[in-house]
C-alpha cells in the first residue's frame, strides 16, 4: 500500500497501537506492520514526528525508561487519547461503510 | 558521518532546541540499537529532521501566540484596575499637576494607543493559531505572520506597563501612597509575564519551517464580515478602519462627556491614531500586502 494511503491515518493507527499496551517507537512500529500484514510501506522515521504530535495535542503520554542501558521513550494513551479513539473508530466504521455501499 | 550525526545536524540546522534534539536523538538510537542495520528504513534524515522542525514550528509559534494572549489579558486587567481604583478612590489630578509633560506624553500614549494595538495583534496572532490549531505544519510564512503578530501585541503590551509606570512617577507627588505602590506592583508583574512570554517567543523563531504555502491576510481570518472586496484597495481598508474607529469613540466620548466638541476632538484622535497604526504596522499583522 503507498504511504499516501495512510494520509491522515497515521495518527489513529498509532493510537490503536499504542491503546494494547504501553510501547516504545520501535515496538509501535512493529505492531502496526504484524496488524496490516506489512501493508503499511511507510518510512519507519515518519512515525517519531507522529508520536510527538500526538504528545503535544495531549493524546499520549510518554516517560523514560532503561532497557539494556539504553533510555527509552515508552508512550501510552491519556483518557483524551482513549476518548479520541472511540471517536476515530466509530467515524472510520461510518466511512469505510459508506466507500464499500458504492464500490460494492 | 552516521545516519544519527546527520539527523542530529539537520535538527540543529533548522534550529530545534537542544532538549528536543537530544530526546529525537536518543530515540531514534534506540530504535537503531533494536534493530541494527535498520537506517535506510528511517528514511532520509535531513527530511525526518525537517518533518520534526516544520511540526515544532508550527506548535511553539501557537504556543507563543496564546501565551501571549494570557501575558496581555493579564495586563489588560492590570491597567482597568488602575483606571477603576483611580478614579473611585484616588480622583484624577489633572493632566497638567504631575512632574513634567516629559513623563505625561509618552505615559498617556502608553496608557491609551498601545493597549488598542496590542488588542488588536494579540488577538489577530491567538486567533489566527486558534483557527489552525487542527494543521500539524503550517506554511513558513504563516508561522512568519503569527510570530510578527505576536511581537508587536507583546511590544505594544510592554508600552502600556510602561506608560502606567511612567504615570505613577509623574503624579507620585500627587497621588496616595497606597494607589502608586499597588500600580507600580501589578505593572511590574504584568510587565514580567509578558518579559517570559517574550522569552518564549524568541525560542519559537529560531526554529526554521521549510514548509511552503502562503501567509493569509485578515481577509481569511475575518471572512465573516464579506469585504474580501478590500483585499485589493488596501488604503481603502485603512481609511474605513480608521473612519469607523475615529466616529466610534466620537460618538462614545461626545455621549460620556455631554460635548460634541469632546466627540469631535477624541474621535479624530482615535482616528489620526488607526491610521497611524495602518500605516506603521498594516504590513506586520497581515492588514497591507507584503512587499512583492
Amino acid at each position: 500500500m503507498k504511504p499516501d494511503a495512510l494520509n491522515g491515518q497515521l495518527d489513529s493507527l498509532i493510537l490503536a497501537t499504542v491503546a494494547e499496551e504501553p510501547a516504545h517507537g520501535y515496538v509501535i512500529l512493529q505492531r502496526l506492520k504484524e496488524r496490516s500484514s506489512g501493508a503499511f510501506d511507510l518510512a519507519e522515521g515518519t512515525i517519531y514526528p507522529a508520536l510527538h504530535r500526538l504528545e503535544r495535542d495531549g493524546l499520549l503520554s510518554s516517560a523514560w525508561s532503561t532497557a539494556s542501558g539504553r533510555r527509552r521513550r515508552v508512550y501510552s494513551v491519556t483518557r483524551t487519547g482513549a476518548s479520541s479513539l472511540e471517536v476515530r473508530r466509530r467515524e472510520w466504521k461510518q466511512f469505510a461503510h459508506a466507500i464499500e455501499l458504492v464500490m460494492g | 558521518m552516521s545516519w544519527l550525526e546527520d539527523l542530529s545536524g539537520e535538527l540543529y540546522s533548522r534550529g530545534v532546541t537542544r532538549r528536543d534534539r537530544v530526546r529525537i536523538v536518543a530515540e531514534l538510537s534506540d530504535h537503531i540499537a533494536c534493530e541494527p542495520g535498520c537506517e535506510e528504513r528511517l528514511g532520509d534524515p535531513r527530511m525526518l529532521a525537517g518533518s520534526f522542525a516544520d511540526e515544532l514550528a508550527t506548535a511553539k509559534a501557537r504556543t507563543s501566540a496564546f501565551a501571549a494572549f494570557a501575558a496581555l489579558a493579564l495586563a489588560a486587567i492590570v491597567l482597568i484596575v488602575s483606571q477603576i481604583t483611580l478614579a473611585r478612590f484616588a480622583h484624577y489630578p489633572g493632566y497638567s499637576n504631575g512632574i513634567s509633560p516629559a513623563l505625561f506624553l509618552p505615559a498617556i500614549i502608553g496608557m491609551l494607543v498601545a493597549p488598542q494595538v496590542a488588542l488588536v495583534a494579540g488577538t489577530l496572532a491567538a486567533w489566527r493559531a486558534l483557527r489552525r490549531r487542527r494543521v500539524a505544519s503550517l506554511p513558513a510564512e504563516e508561522i512568519a505572520l503569527i510570530h510578527r503578530r505576536t511581537r508587536v501585541a507583546l511590544a505594544a503590551g510592554f508600552a502600556t506597563m510602561a506608560g502606567l509606570e511612567l504615570y505613577v512617577v509623574d503624579f507620585s507627588e500627587r497621588l496616595p501612597a497606597w494607589w502608586l505602590g499597588l500600580t507600580g506592583a501589578l505593572a511590574a508583574t504584568a510587565g514580567a509575564g509578558l518579559w517570559a512570554t517574550a522569552r518564549t517567543l524568541s525560542r519559537a523563531r529560531t526554529i526554521v519551517s521549510g514548509e511552503g504555502g502562503s501567509a493569509g491576510d485578515i481577509f481569511e481570518d475575518l471572512p465573516v464580515l464579506g469585504w474580501s472586496w478590500l483585499r485589493s484597495r488596501p488604503w481603502l481598508l485603512g481609511a474605513l478602519a480608521s473612519l469607523t474607529v475615529g466616529l466610534a469613540i466620537g460618538a462614545f466620548e461626545a455621549h460620556a462627556e455631554h460635548s460634541v466638541a469632546e466627540g469631535i476632538q477624541r474621535g479624530g484622535f482615535e482616528g489620526v491614531a488607526a491610521a497611524l497604526g495602518f500605516v506603521l504596522l498594516g504590513r506586520a499583522v497581515g492588514a497591507r500586502p507584503p512587499r512583492a
